[in-house]
């Protein structure tokens, strides 16, 4: 589904260059969940925002469903997030003025697409807010918040839904919730890539990307035993990660 | 859920700075239409009261030409008379289909301690001069018979059939008739017969102005100039001229008058592009969030464009109502402060004018809204994820 090839990013820090990704390789299917870990500054959101088609690379190549990305126009980089990607991320970011049933419609308006109520509402059922529609961000708890921000990801149907951090400002109780729906969202088929510094959170995923100075340092498939699980939980890149 | 709706949720958000933003518009759209309007209305006023002359030009002392429109108008005092030997030439002259003289003076009134106003006018053709007034009582027939203004009348509590002393200069007039209120100046004066009032300046002879009515008015500028030729020391004003020395005066003032109220909509504008960027700074995130979700650049540009606009259009409306609201009290400053304002209701709602502000301050609002949303429309989307 999405293709990187030593995809490279450097920023400038004033005179300086910061190389936030060195030579990523990855592949990512369709119907994946995928958990990308490190530490803070080991290029983690740089990474997702190069998948989520908000950002290209420096050098290297990205391919979204066979499609080059990485030289595309910034209109055409907008079509392919209107209508494959769907994002959370970890401040919600809900639009305080607006209903629920409005943030969850918000990219409707921007694709330019149909408002079906029926649609709406069964997105808001499926994060259990249906006793909530019609109430702002203000009334709503931290977890609430983020399920209303995981149903307006899901509302142009997207084909991949990249979380940053989606548990980041919730309680445990709240992020398990968050985790039982973005794992009910991959059961439905939905390719799901999620940055978390919550190694329970990352477990929970069939792959492990751990990521250290701008690098893919280990990788970990769940489909490998439990045991081998707990062998990437006591490598040093994963303590690493969670330091 | 349109972009307007959204750009009005934004709005709402930031009551205290939007209203702020408001006022400041509302206040300069108010000034701009009601110049617009009472300049409208004084334009047409003039016109009005010109057409109610019933004559063609005036005949007045040479002088100052703005003494002589005001003259025209509502009888101002020039210190200096004409002969009514003039008046015999006009009359003798061919196309002329009536003359009739006037003479303004003040009558010092011991008793109340004051200067009335006192306009002597042929009160056979008082219809024909005067055809807009509206008279309680009569015409006066008798010499000592006056006709009062509106106003004077309140002031004096005289009533038709009233006696009018003026034991200094021992003369009782009889109140014949009173005037309806015109809102001009016409509302302060005593009108008697002009002989009267001649006798009564110790002025047998003499005249402020002379009214003339002509037969053909398409042969105006031939008797204005062969009256010219004919009688030295004279000016001759017509009702163009007149119409026009007022309109020069007005225009100097809605010049400068509509400039501050230019300034006060530009002063207004820049509030409102502050508002906006210091909301579109504060929403940096979220305006990342929504690009993210799939704005375009443009469709973030739209929503702070509307915004700006929504801000701007509504501060007009809000301006225009207040300013219909005040029109009375608009009116009666200008009625204070101008030298000539004409009679009846001049600051009248111009569907037009209203129009045409709304436009204006609409363009202002785009041209405020331009810059926050092109600050906007450029704003990274991947700052919403740095959370």
């Amino acid at each position: 589904m999405i293709e990187l090839e030593g995809v490279e990013k450097v920023y400038k820090r004033g005179s300086e260059d910061v190389h936030a990704l060195r030579g990523i390789d990855l592949s990512l299917s369709r119907n994946e969940f995928v958990s990308i870990i490190g530490p803070s500054g080991s290029g983690k959101t740089t990474l997702l925002q190069i998948l989520g088609c908000l950002d290209t690379p420096t050098s290297g190549s990205v391919r979204f469903d066979g499609q080059e990305i990485d030289r595309k126009k910034e209109s055409e980089l907008v079509a392919i997030r209107r209508k494959k990607i769907g994002f959370i991320f970890q401040q919600f970011y809900l639009m305080p003025g607006l209903s629920v049933f409005d943030n969850v419609a918000l990219p409707l308006l921007f694709s330019k697409s149909a408002v079906h109520r029926d649609h709406i509402l069964s997105l808001i059922d499926t994060v259990g807010l249906s006793s909530r529609v019609s109430h702002t961000p203000g009334q709503l708890s931290g977890g609430e918040m983020q399920r209303v921000a995981i149903a307006r990801a899901l509302v142009n149907n997207p084909e991949i839904i990249l979380a940053d951090e989606p548990t980041g400002n919730l309680d445990s109780d709240n992020s398990a919730r968050i985790t039982e729906l973005l794992k009910s969202l991959h059961d439905k088929g939905i390719t799901v890539v999620m940055v978390t510094h919550n190694n329970d959170l990352a477990a929970k995923a069939d792959r492990i990307i751990v990521l250290r100075d701008g690098r893919i340092t280990a990788e970990q498939v769940a489909a490998e035993s439990t045991c081998e699980q707990q062998n990437i939980k006591n490598s040093e890149d994963l303590i690493m990660a969670s330091s | 859920m349109a972009f307007l709706k959204l750009a009005l949720k934004n709005i709402r958000r930031h009551r205290t700075r939007s209203l702020l933003a408001l006022f400041g518009i509302a206040t300069s759209v108010a000034v701009l239409f009601s110049i617009l309007s009472f300049n409208k209305g004084f334009e047409k006023g003039l016109s009005r009261e010109l057409e109610r002359t019933g004559i063609h030009f005036m005949v007045v002392p040479s002088g100052c030409p703005h003494e002589v429109a005001s003259l025209v108008l509502h009888g101002s005092l020039i210190p200096k008379f004409l002969d009514l030997s003039v008046m015999d030439k006009i009359i003798a002259m061919d196309g002329i289909e009536f003359a009739s003289p006037i003479l303004v003076a003040q009558l010092p009134n011991a008793q109340k301690g004051r200067m009335d106003l006192v306009y002597g006018i042929e009160m056979a053709r008082v219809r024909q001069l005067k055809p807009h007034w509206h008279i309680n009582g009569l015409v006066p027939k008798d010499d000592h018979d006056v006709l009062l203004g509106s106003e004077i009348a309140g002031h004096m509590g005289l009533k038709p059939g009233d006696a009018l002393p003026y034991p200094n200069v021992n003369m009782e007039f009889r109140v014949a008739g009173i005037l309806e209120k015109t809102g001009s100046q016409d509302d302060a004066f005593i009108y008697m017969p002009v002989k009267t009032a001649q006798l009564l300046f110790k002025k047998p002879a003499g005249a402020t102005a002379i009214g003339v009515k002509i037969k053909n008015p398409a042969a105006l500028t031939a008797i204005t100039d062969s009256l010219s030729e004919k009688v030295p020391g004279i000016q001759i004003v017509t009702m163009n001229q007149v119409m026009n020395s007022i309109s020069t005066l007005a225009a100097s003032a809605k010049v400068l008058s509509l400039s501050i109220a230019i300034i006060a909509i530009i002063v207004s504008a820049v509030g409102v592009m502050n508002a906006m960027l210091m909301a579109v700074f504060e929403r940096t995130q979220e305006i990342g969030m929504m690009r993210a979700v799939g704005a375009s650049g443009f469709d973030i540009f739209r929503i702070v464009l509307n915004e700006g606009m929504l801000l701007t259009v509504s501060g007009g409306v809000a301006g225009i109502l207040v300013s219909v609201a005040g029109n009375d009290m608009i009116e009666l400053f200008a009625r204070k402060v101008m030298p000539y304002v004409p009679g009846d209701n001049m600051v009248r709602f111009d569907p037009g004018i209203a129009a045409a502000s709304l436009v204006f301050v609409l363009l202002v609002g785009m041209l405020s809204g331009l810059y926050p949303a092109w600050k906007a429309s450029r704003i990274n989307p991947m700052e919403a994820i740095k959370g």
